[in-house]
């Protein structure tokens, strides 16, 4: 039987799954603009690294990369011992690359008119860059960004795996304890849902609405 | 004898396998305007690009202010911030208002301080009549308005010459009027100007000298009277007949 109590011993897994999605971002955040400009202006021939980081980050699931790091290399990074910081490390270095694309999706869609504008007031590229290109940019990324956290908090449910006390965790654990296999994954899905629209939408909206606002395309 | 501000010497420019400019010798003096007429594909464009500092020559010279532009260690942002330049492409920056446009380059460039470049920028936007419109983001003001907005911006940096890339191409012909009063405006204060543009009312009443380009060449340069009037080669009387008549 799958009872009310179930369900609020259930909701204890969100916390964790709220905790790594949004580090993750946060993490992804941090790597994704340096990334995205290193690429763009190619510093000291640097471009290719971002190039590596972006290819090697496709090529390997994200489970693979959480496995590698808590059991694979907790030895070398002590960090990695922690199962919940090493499933948010692995989804952040993913989210890195990933929202380095969506950056340089952006910066190219605020268009070179705007650059050359700035370079004839005699900006430099980096002032261009930060000043002109990035928050507009910023605005174009937001439903890509909205995406993006969606897509960090469905791959949250990996770091179960690793034995993080996060949602679908939990609703494994109320499975085994009920013997009721479909009420705890479906709570759960729907719990996920809950969880990911308001966010997602909300980016998707104000990024359209700003693009309005701004004549942005 | 004026000082002469901006200067070209066998300026030379190729895209690829494409001469866009084959050898144009040029100078513009303080409190001079210029304004350059031609068929699309002469190359107008690109020249007042190369002058702006906004792309190299592939050959040639430009002088600022009698200094070898690419040949003497010039900080080229340092000159660009004294050459306005005005696109004919929509170019205010779509995330600030029009104070925002035009303060940005006093403060980031010329690092002033905040209530300075607004001061600054306040004048510019009153030069072009936009005062009351300080606040408003370029997608809500109309084309001639942003094109305003443009000038102040370029005006807010005290340049010392103000390019025009044929700033009312895009414009509907009351929106051309009030930029092109405005641009009448400055050339009568002594702004330094160079400019491209077909409005020949503007070329005719403050133009110190009409340049008319064709194939990446200055082939007929002269005052106005003299060369909207009479011009001399065939390809000029052609092309402003066509202009004229509208045929």
């Amino acid at each position: 039987m799958f009872t009310l109590e179930n369900f609020l011993f259930l909701l204890q897994g969100v916390p964790n799954t709220l905790a790594i999605s949004f580090l993750s971002f946060a993490l992804g955040f941090a790597l994704g603009i340096p990334t995205a400009i290193v690429k763009q202006f190619s510093p000291y021939g640097l471009g290719y690294v971002a190039d590596a980081y972006i290819s090697v980050m496709r090529g390997i699931p994200v489970l693979v990369i959480m496995l590698l790091f808590h059991f694979g290399m907790a030895g070398i990074i002590p960090l990695f011992k922690s199962a919940f910081l090493s499933a948010t490390f692995a989804l952040g270095l993913r989210s890195g690359a990933f929202q380095s694309q969506i950056f340089r999706g952006a910066i190219n869609a605020v268009g070179r008119q705007q650059m050359m504008a700035a370079t004839s007031l005699g900006m430099s590229r980096w002032q261009a860059f930060r000043h002109v290109i990035l928050p507009q940019a910023f605005i174009v990324a937001l439903p890509g960004l909205g995406s993006e956290i969606a897509l960090l908090i469905k791959d949250s449910s990996y770091a179960f795996v690793l034995g993080v006390l996060e949602l679908t965790k939990y609703s494994d654990i109320v499975r085994k304890a009920t013997r009721s296999f479909l009420y705890p994954y479906l709570i759960a899905a729907i719990l996920y849902i809950i969880i990911t629209f308001p966010v997602a939408n909300y980016l998707d909206r104000l990024g359209s609405r700003l693009k309005t606002k701004y004549g942005l395309r | 004898m004026g000082e002469v501000v901006l200067a070209c010497e066998g300026l030379k420019k190729r895209y690829g396998d494409l001469w866009v400019l084959k050898g144009i010798d040029f100078e513009i003096e303080r409190g001079q305007t210029k304004v350059i007429i031609g068929p699309s594909g002469s190359g107008k464009s690109t020249f007042l690009r190369l002058m702006g500092l906004l792309e190299p020559p592939t050959e040639g010279k430009i002088y600022f202010e009698g200094k070898d532009v690419y040949n003497s260690g010039l900080d080229l942002n340092m000159l660009r911030a004294k050459i306005g330049f005005v696109f004919q492409e929509p170019s205010l920056f779509r995330h600030l208002t029009a104070l925002g446009n035009v303060k940005l380059g006093p403060k980031v460039v010329l690092k002033m301080k905040d209530d300075e470049a607004e001061r600054k920028a306040m004048e510019a936007l009153k030069t072009v009549k936009l005062e009351e419109w300080a606040h408003h983001y370029p997608a809500q003001l109309s084309g001639g308005q942003q094109q305003r907005v443009g000038i102040a911006r370029a005006l807010a940096m005290d340049p010392d010459i103000i390019l025009f890339d044929e700033p009312t191409a895009s414009l509907d012909i009351e929106l051309t009027w009030e930029v092109i009063d405005v641009m009448k405006d400055l050339a009568r204060r002594g702004v330094t100007m160079l400019v491209v543009t077909h409005e020949l009312g503007f070329a005719k009443e403050v133009a110190d000298e009409i340049l008319f380009m064709d194939d990446g060449r200055i082939i007929e340069s002269g005052p106005p009277e003299e060369l909207l009037k009479n011009p001399k080669t065939p390809r000029a009387r052609e092309f402003l007949r066509r202009l004229i008549g509208g045929v």
